[in-house]
């Protein structure tokens, strides 16, 4: 049966995907009635929470997964007839999400020939067609190199380069950005825009709702169905329902809202900064003449129930400087400089003349591109790594110095790293969560005591989850316990490099709830690497900024923001509202540029517009 | 650091050497591996090391990398000296207690070192100067005529190719999970040797899921790129005779023609 409409590169014929789960032998339906098809030369962005059936949808698009009802068609053929299987794959490529585990040779060049080499393509033919695919990807010049030598984003491009090199007609990225940093990801966004200018049809899966709303269709998947479908603007314009799905929407989508509630009369079609930006230095944006604006700022946003965090910042903001100063020292950094491999031709300096405090219950973020040493910083605080030269001091004492027992420093600073739930190894979740405190010489009793006080912590239920495997729990559950295992050994400090890494939205913010849960509760001092600045401005009282193994910078998030052009040259950013607020400066808006969060945001534009309304 | 171990040693070069056909230097390092084994004499030898001597000053590799895998093998090295030197009978020339060295045995002694160390080096120099990935395609066309007796040919080569790459992105991950053990109080030095093999649990079980885990995405990965196993595959780099190779081949055969020559001789 053949079916073709030459339009559309792949229909999607009432499908549906169901599996067995394997503990409880349950029929699960991942994909539930879809129907859609897509034009030739289309962008598409799936996007949905984790678990919603969007990467199944994606298996299916190119016959890694069968249909168990309903039908698949790319180019016209039936993704069931195997006799077409090789030619559904061709012309449909797909790029995954680690970008480590998908890359098959230790070279490059032989990397992105693996797709051809298996076509059966003459050899001349492969070598233009790498080469071609190497320049498209603007990885030409690293085409001998090893994989394991490159970046997240570099080895993210090879990829697609290895899927270009089949010459497709489609190409389906599965969250290739979720596990990058935001230059990897800005990079491969930046190739995905230019193959899509190039014609070919492109379907993005992702959870960063600033990258689907560049797309020019979005669907959104939810309990395996697609329950929304338009362009960006028709699609989130359906705010409430967006964030019923506990999805998010792009910040000018969020910062119009929250101006239409501060009395503005904001269209609720506007999805893109340039356009929000547009519209309000236009002499059509007003305050609604009965309203004097501050009242609805506050008051409205608490009835309507906003997403958290939105409007929390303001709390850890009113904490004035002079308070965190004074608390006590919890941790010292003196002169901290690390070295490695010294004496040999790879030597290479990672830290150097670092000195900085934490205070008693506050909250630090850490931020600085990838390899400004940020992850060296932390190992040394908990006595992983030993200084080169200089101190790191606790409860005044150095842990360097030899004095310290390795088992108090690490009962003192806990240290979550990068994708926790990777450490998980027991049979259960109480045996696991125990492991950190029973190899400090607590007794079972105790242990479980403490077990049961970390998983309550982060926001899981003891009685019914203590004796499930690890293993079979959701990624967001599974970070939480492996969360918990630190936190068991009841440490002062606690650091966590990038703990929402990967996570959907809604994870997301629930993950940084429960941080500051802990904080408030546990009593801890947190320490928070993280790459996104909208966070950092929200969450934290204090930001030290790292740049070429030294400390850049360190004071409030108010000061080290306000140094916009300096921060850019160092490879960050600032927060979406502070960067919102300067293109509306720029624009020559007479606008204070000094908030962080869009509460602060909409207070500044208002002020704004009142005054040019008094005028 | 641990990213900078990688399997094999091959030392980046454009020499005659390196630019030889992997076959080529498979079967010629065989041969020339073979042939320490018909060698009688030290004339023999030193045949044997003026090829290896040329073989080297032509490929570029310096000296010292390739004696890096003598240092490996000194102690089997010092072991086979001894051995023969204490425990071959004949003229004795020296005794000291129930220690006795004979001429035989000294004679043995130096011959069997020099075997073994032109052995190692000969070796090394397929690996130093062919790059990894040329070598498993090499042993692919060669082993391929043992398909028809069962052997998995392109299954080898892939297997080994595939080991190449996730070496690293493994021991990475190892240094990872150490860490994170680590930082729950994980102490994997201390104890006795049951303890430690106890508290290696906690490393080995995350690490047996990682890779499991990277096995399950390259093989989707692969599949998604059209791979169907060896069958009607081509290469990116497609291995082909020069005449460097033929001036391998000359000269290998010269060489195994004088080697036996002399064993006639002398």
């Amino acid at each position: 049966m053949s079916y073709t409409i030459k339009d559309d590169i792949i229909q999607i014929d009432h499908l549906l995907f169901q599996y067995q789960q394997e503990e409880t032998k349950e029929t699960v339906t991942a994909v539930d009635d879809v129907s859609f098809s897509l034009k030739r030369g289309s962008f598409t962005a799936i996007i949905g929470r984790n678990g919603s059936g969007k990467s199944t949808l994606a298996k299916n698009l190119n016959a890694l997964l069968l249909p168990s009802g309903g039908a698949v068609y790319v180019n016209g053929y039936d993704t069931k007839e195997k006799d077409h299987l090789w030619e559904i794959r061709q012309s449909a490529g797909m790029v995954f999400q680690n970008p480590d585990n998908q890359l098959v040779s230790s070279i490059v060049e032989d990397d992105v020939a693996f797709g051809p080499e298996n076509l059966g393509i003459e050899p001349e033919e492969i070598r233009r067609r790498v080469d071609e695919a190497l320049h498209k990807v603007n990885m030409y010049q690293h085409r001998k190199r090893a994989p394991h030598h490159l970046s997240g984003g570099q080895k993210q491009r090879i990829a697609i380069a290895g899927v270009m090199a089949m010459r497709p007609e489609c190409i389906i990225l599965d969250e290739p950005t979720a596990m990058l940093d935001p230059k990897g990801r800005a990079q491969v966004m930046e190739i995905v825009r230019q193959l899509h200018a190039d014609g070919i049809t492109v379907v993005l899966i992702t959870h960063f709702m600033d990258e689907a709303a560049q797309a020019d269709r979005i669907i959104i998947m939810d309990q395996g169905k697609a329950v929304l479908d338009g362009t960006p603007k028709e699609v989130f314009r359906h705010g409430e329902k967006i964030r019923d799905l506990y999805l998010d929407v792009p910040f000018a989508v969020e910062m119009a809202r929250q101006l239409r509630k501060a009395g503005m009369n904001v269209p609720d079609d506007i999805i893109e900064n340039e356009e929000l930006t547009e519209y309000l230095c236009s002499s059509e944006a007003a305050l609604s003449a009965e309203d004097d604006g501050e009242s609805a700022a506050s008051g409205e946003t608490s009835a309507s129930g906003t997403a958290p965090g939105a409007d929390a910042k303001t709390v850890s903001d009113a904490t004035p400087d002079a308070a965190v100063l004074a608390g006590d020292t919890v941790l010292e950094v003196k002169n901290l400089r690390h070295v490695f491999s010294p004496g040999s031709p790879f030597e290479s300096v990672a830290l150097s003349d670092v000195s900085f405090a934490l205070s008693k219950n506050s909250f630090t973020a850490l931020i600085g591109h990838t390899g400004s040493g940020k992850s060296t910083l932390i190992q040394h605080l908990n006595g992983l790594l030993k200084p080169t030269a200089g101190s790191v001091w606790i409860e005044g004492a150095d842990i360097a110095g030899g004095e310290v027992k390795l088992r108090d420093i690490r009962r003192k600073v806990g240290l979550v790293f990068q994708y926790p739930e990777y450490q998980l190894f027991e049979e259960t979740v109480l045996k696991d969560v125990c492991y950190g405190p029973l190899n400090l010489g607590m007794s079972q009793e105790e242990a479980e005591e403490k077990a049961r006080r970390a998983i309550e912590l982060v926001g899981l239920d003891f009685e019914e989850i203590k004796d499930r495997s690890p293993f079979a729990l959701s990624g967001g559950q599974k970070r939480r316990v492996a969360i918990a295992g630190v936190i068991a050994m009841e440490p002062q400090v606690l650091i966590l490099d990038e703990p929402t890494a990967g996570l959907d939205p809604k994870s997301h913010k629930d993950i940084l709830s429960m941080v500051e849960t802990i904080k408030n509760e546990g009593n801890v001092t947190i320490l928070l690497v993280s790459h996104n600045m909208g966070d950092v401005a929200r969450l934290a009282d204090r930001v030290l900024v790292m740049d070429g193994g030294r400390l850049w910078m360190n004071g409030t998030p108010r000061q080290v923001f306000s140094r916009e052009s300096e921060l850019l040259e160092i490879g960050l950013g600032l927060p979406p509202a502070a960067e919102f607020l300067r293109q509306l400066a720029k624009n020559g808006a007479p606008v204070a540029t000094q908030a962080l969060t869009i509460s602060e945001a909409v207070t500044a534009i208002t002020q704004w517009k009142r005054g040019e309304s008094q005028c | 650091m641990l990213r900078d171990i990688t399997l094999g040693q091959y030392y980046p070069g454009e020499s005659p050497i390196h630019k030889l056909d992997p076959r080529t230097k498979i079967l010629g390092t065989l041969l020339y591996l073979i042939s320490l084994f018909i060698v009688k004499s030290f004339a023999g030898f030193a045949v044997a090391l003026l090829l290896l001597g040329m073989s080297i000053k032509i490929s570029g590799v310096p000296l010292k990398f390739m004696l890096k895998g003598l240092k490996t093998i000194f102690m089997i090295a010092l072991f086979t000296f001894v051995l023969n030197v204490f425990m071959t009978p004949g003229t004795v020339l020296w005794r000291w207690g129930f220690l006795r060295v004979t001429e035989e045995g000294l004679y043995n002694a130096v011959f069997m070192v020099v075997r073994l160390g032109l052995l190692i080096v000969g070796s090394s120099l397929l690996t130093l100067a062919t790059k990894p990935l040329q070598l498993t395609d090499g042993m692919e066309t060669l082993l391929r005529p043992l398909q028809r007796f069962g052997v998995p040919a392109h299954e080898i080569a892939m297997m080994m190719s595939i080991a190449l790459r996730f070496i690293p992105t493994l021991m990475e991950e190892t240094d990872k999970i150490m860490k994170a053990q680590m930082a729950r109080g994980a102490d994997f030095e201390s104890g006795n040797l049951l303890q430690r093999a106890k508290s290696l649990i906690p490393l080995l079980v995350p690490l047996f899921i990682s890779a499991f885990r990277i096995a399950v995405d390259l093989a989707m990965a692969m599949e998604s790129r059209c791979y169907r196993g060896g069958e009607n595959r081509t290469r990116l780099h497609p291995m082909s005779f020069h005449a460097g190779d033929g001036v391998a081949a000359v000269i290998l055969g010269i060489y195994l023609l004088i080697l036996v020559g002399l064993r006639f001789i002398m």
